[in-house]
């Protein structure tokens, strides 16, 4: 497909497609289960119950991308697709401003330069619009990073709307990861993407018992539920949870990360500060 | 970003095939004729015309700026209503002149305290003639309960026309001698429509006529059910399924009442909630049915006497007023008429305080 | 899956429709996704019609991505915070309602969420002056409470009046009605009617939890959905338009007897400030509310605060001018 945008490229544009990304294996090293991650071409899903972390998380990666080498940053540039509406630009400023040697207007607006937000309010425009992110992915060279925050809102919309069979049903988000998949690998990106723990419904006050299970952990909480090519095209798997500490007002963070080929699995904890999400050693 | 088909109200199975040919948003249908999206979606002509009629936008428009105004035009509308009066004076004032019209207003308490009484009460009051400052209506009475006593109703509108006439008497009035004409016991009886509800699906149907009714009726200014709590504290296995029926019946109740603006009141039982201290009484029929009335009236006994707790109101402060039941019905303690002085009506003996009324929990 | 018609774009002719259907391509999704240059041989198109159509296709249909820098110099022009009128409530918001939010309030009946609601209405519309359009699903909104509020903040009778009229109040009761309603708000914005004057900054539904209820539960999905579409209706109306949207929520209780907001976890990653609001359990009959965060991306969770709803609502009893005798 888009040979339309090939035929367009020039011979240094294929060269910055194939050879040119730069590397994220210092993207944040604990959020790995193994050493030299996230390779080019990974999916890593984000997993987790409101309020766990996982959109705090994505702007310390983000922060991490867009921060300029002299301030330890990988210099970069990110694509944030935001389904949920959620994105909180002024709280991406204020972790830029906390991290930034010299944090003035100019040296904020040139980070923010490199990062790229985009809204999508259907499975279908999630569809297209990575369609047409093609053409930028192919442009450029200094772009690494894929953040979709969330893949799972359009669940229960495209469930409703895809008539009886289940395949009609995901037909919508299968294209979209399938294009993900073939994106990410042609163009050595990394794709991070956030699933919300939405099932075991208790919406219905009648239903607390199952509720009070759920909370005991999140990560035998997992119950995939998002199309099978999902959990066929992912390469790790974090679990995001909050910790509940009655006697201290500081809230703690747990992740456990999976590899999934060699089944690595690490546990991490991180606190979330003025200056963003930050692991505890 | 442009309205969905999948958010429009459709029979799922054509919503699923229109979205399937590829309609996704309403204006991708409506600029079609019913034939071409019949062909196009698979569906029939039939269905394809229904479609149209629902999504095409001067039908969704009409519907929705008929109940626009300002907040301005909605207080006009509110002083320009008069309440239904309780005849206890104290409720009254703590309600803001009565019990209001295009609310929903909810009477909870225990077995004997006097729910039935305030709606007989409001029945025959809801029909005292404007000139008389009332709201001159009708009444719908559904009874759930086999509650409503005829006799103790004749006396309550006995009271409330001679009421009336000591006022014609005291000042001379032209217009309210004309509307005591009218205003006698046999008129109040005979407009007090009564239904009797066995089952909660009898109640639910009566609620899909119900506005049918009204609109027949449209002196209608009063519909009672009493009670709610009786007919869904039985026979349900599936408390969930209950949960949706009664949260489905609020959402109309408060429809009906506003579009029509009439006053809905309802009773409620009291249960037990047992807590990690101490057990406490509370309105029947779980926490999410606590935000279906707007106002929220709280009959307890103290000692021996009657209590009325105004407990959830939007434009009141919280209180509690003390109120007696006597053979002229719902009554101030301290008697503002001089008949109701006489101390051999204090207490009605039917409705004695019934301290042991363990039987009606559940 | 947007179905290809004529006019959907230039060049996009009805015979060009005819032809590409024949080769089952016949929505937006099957151009876009297919390989140009085979469907312009198989149908002997021409290539470039194709190219042109496919690019304008995207544009229509696709999301654009914004410069961050961009998009950071809007929102400084654009981000208002509009205080609640309670010193004490806008220290655990971080100073107010922030526009392009959806804040929830969640409490028990009786618990004071439409006081919170008509409080924060009228100190909008009176202090700042600006545009309210109140959505009660419950017919809990009194216009009587709404001046009590207003008496408050100005004792002037023709203020009191400009600022009722500031307050825009729709009654819907079911969940389609109030996505008709939430669509009719956007369209009105986009052809402009709102722009001009006072600023529409603020939306309260109060209740969404009312509306949705009887639509969720048994094994249908539908409830859910309709769910989904207002929570996207209300989270893209904050977005587009630097609207602070403010609905309120039922409470439910799990079965450890805590407290939490209903609706579930589907709806719980809709708003992003929640707050809560119960009565003091030491003080029942008093007018003290105790109100807590319950999630927040700004300031930590488990602030609380005592608020005191009186004859001024969550106004501070200073402000209080001898008009509320009256």
């Amino acid at each position: 497909m888009s040979d339309d945008l090939r035929r367009a490229e020039s011979g240094t544009q294929l060269l910055a497609r194939l050879e040119g990304r730069a590397s994220l294996k210092e993207l944040e090293p604990l959020l790995f289960a193994i050493g030299d991650c996230p390779l080019h071409g990974d999916i890593v899903e984000f997993h987790g119950p409101e309020g766990s972390g996982k959109t705090e998380m994505f702007c310390h990666l983000i922060s991490r991308c867009i921060l300029p080498v002299v301030d330890g940053g990988l210099q970069v540039e990110v694509v944030y697709l935001d389904t949920d509406y959620h994105f909180d630009m002024l709280r991406l400023v204020t972790i830029l401003e906390h991290r930034l040697s010299q944090s003035d207007e100019e040296t904020v607006k040139r980070c923010l330069g490199r990062f790229f937000l985009v809204h999508c309010s259907s499975s279908i425009q999630l569809l297209l619009t990575l369609h047409s992110l093609e053409n930028m992915f192919c442009t450029r060279p200094s772009l690494c990073l894929l953040i979709i925050d969330s893949l799972s809102a359009f669940y229960w919309i495209d469930r409703n709307n895809g008539g009886e069979t289940i395949s009609r049903q995901e037909s919508n988000i299968r294209r979209c990861i399938e294009l993900l998949d073939k994106l990410i690998k042609e163009y050595k990106l990394v794709l991070f993407a956030s699933t919300q723990t939405i099932m075991q419904k208790t919406y219905n006050e009648n239903s607390g018992a199952s509720h009070s299970e759920k909370r005991a952990s999140s990560a035998t909480d997992f119950k995939p539920y998002l199309c099978k090519l999902w959990q066929h095209v992912t390469t790790n798997r974090v679990f995001f949870s909050k910790e509940q500490k009655q006697e201290s007002h500081i809230a703690t963070f747990s992740v456990t990360s999976c590899h999934l080929k060699s089944k690595n699995v690490i546990k991490r904890s991180f606190v979330i500060t003025e200056a963003g999400a930050q692991f505890i050693p | 970003m442009q309205r969905e088909v999948g958010s429009c109200p459709l029979a799922p199975s054509v919503r699923s095939r229109l979205i399937a040919a590829g309609f996704h948003t309403v204006q991708d249908v409506v600029e079609v004729t019913a034939s071409e999206l019949a062909r196009e979606a698979g569906i029939s002509e039939d269905s394809a015309v229904k479609v149209l009629q629902i999504l095409r936008p001067e039908n969704q428009r009409g519907s929705s700026t008929a109940q626009k105004h300002t907040a301005l035009a909605l207080l006009e509308e509110e002083q320009a209503q008069a309440s239904i009066i309780t005849f206890c004076s104290a409720l009254d004032e703590s309600l803001g002149g009565g019990v209001p019209l295009s609310k929903v207003t909810e009477i909870c308490g225990p077995p004997g305290v006097g729910k039935t009484h305030l709606c007989m009460q409001l029945a025959v009051d809801v029909q005292i003639p404007e000139c008389f400052g009332g709201v001159d209506g009708e009444t719908m009475y559904i009874d759930t309960e086999n509650s409503l006593l005829v006799e103790r109703l004749v006396d309550v509108a006995n009271a409330c026309v001679l009421h009336c006439s000591l006022i014609t008497q005291a000042h001379q009035q032209d217009d309210q001698k004309i509307a005591m004409q009218r205003f006698t016991l046999n008129h109040i009886l005979s407009h007090i429509h009564y239904v009797n509800c066995h089952s909660y699906a009898e109640l639910l149907a009566q609620m899909l006529v119900l506005p049918d009714f009204i609109a027949q009726h449209s002196k209608i200014k009063l519909v009672i059910i009493d009670s709610i709590a009786f007919p869904f504290r039985h026979s349900f296995d599936d408390l969930s399924l209950r949960t949706r029926l009664l949260n489905m019946l609020a959402q109309q109740l408060i429809h009906i009442a506003n579009q029509h603006k009439l006053a809905i009141v309802l009773t409620n039982q009291m249960t037990t909630r047992i807590g990690s201290s101490e057990s406490l009484l509370v309105p029947a029929l779980g926490e999410s049915w606590g935000h279906a009335a707007t106002n929220r009236i709280i009959l307890h006994w103290e000692r021996l006497q009657r209590f009325a707790a105004l407990y959830k109101a939007p434009n009141q402060k919280d209180v509690t007023v003390q109120f007696e039941i006597t053979h002229k019905g719902f009554r101030d303690v301290q008697a503002v008429e001089p008949e109701t002085s006489s101390s051999k009506s204090e207490i009605n003996p039917r409705k004695r305080p019934r301290e042991h009324d363990k039987e009606y929990q559940p | 899956m947007v179905i290809l018609r004529e006019g959907l774009c230039p060049g996009l002719t009805a015979d060009l429709i005819t032809v590409l259907k024949k080769n089952h391509v016949r929505t937006v999704v099957d151009l876009v996704a297919s390989d140009l240059e085979q469907l312009a041989r198989k149908c002997s198109l021409s290539y470039k019609t194709l190219v042109a159509v496919r690019r304008v296709l995207l544009a229509q249909y696709s999301a654009f991505p914004s410069n961050g820098a961009d998009l950071y110099e809007e929102l400084k022009a654009s981000t208002a915070i509009l205080p609640t009128g309670n010193k004490k409530l806008d220290t655990l918001l971080d100073s107010g309602l922030y526009t392009g939010e959806v804040t929830e309030i969640s409490g028990a009946p009786g618990s004071g969420k439409t006081q919170l609601c008509q409080s924060i209405a009228a100190n909008v519309a009176a202090t700042l002056h600006q545009r309210v359009c109140y959505i009660d699903t419950t017919g809990g909104l009194s216009g009587t409470r709404l001046l009590q509020l207003i008496q408050c903040k100005t004792q002037q009778e023709d203020e009191q009046a400009a600022t009722l009229e500031r307050i825009q109040v729709i009654h819907v009761f079911d969940a389609y009605k109030l996505l008709d309603v939430l669509q009719g708000l956007r369209q009105s914005f986009s052809q402009q009617l709102l722009r001009s004057g006072e600023k529409l900054r603020l939306v309260v539904v109060d209740s969404v939890c009312a509306v949705v209820y009887p639509l969720l539960g048994g094994k249908q999905t539908e409830g859910m959905a309709v769910m989904m579409y207002l929570a996207r209706e209300l989270k893209t109306l904050a977005h587009d338009f630097s609207l602070a949207v403010l609905v309120t929520n039922h409470i439910t209780k799990d079965a450890s007897a805590v407290s939490r907001p209903a609706l579930g976890r589907s709806w719980s990653f809709v708003p992003s400030i929640r707050i809560q609001i119960h009565r003091d359990e030491k003080n029942k009959q008093g007018e003290n509310r105790l109100v807590s965060l319950v999630k927040s991306s700004r300031q930590p969770a488990n602030l609380q605060v005592e608020v005191e709803i009186g004859w001024c609502g969550i106004f501070e009893e200073k402000n209080m001018s001898t008009a509320c005798g009256t």
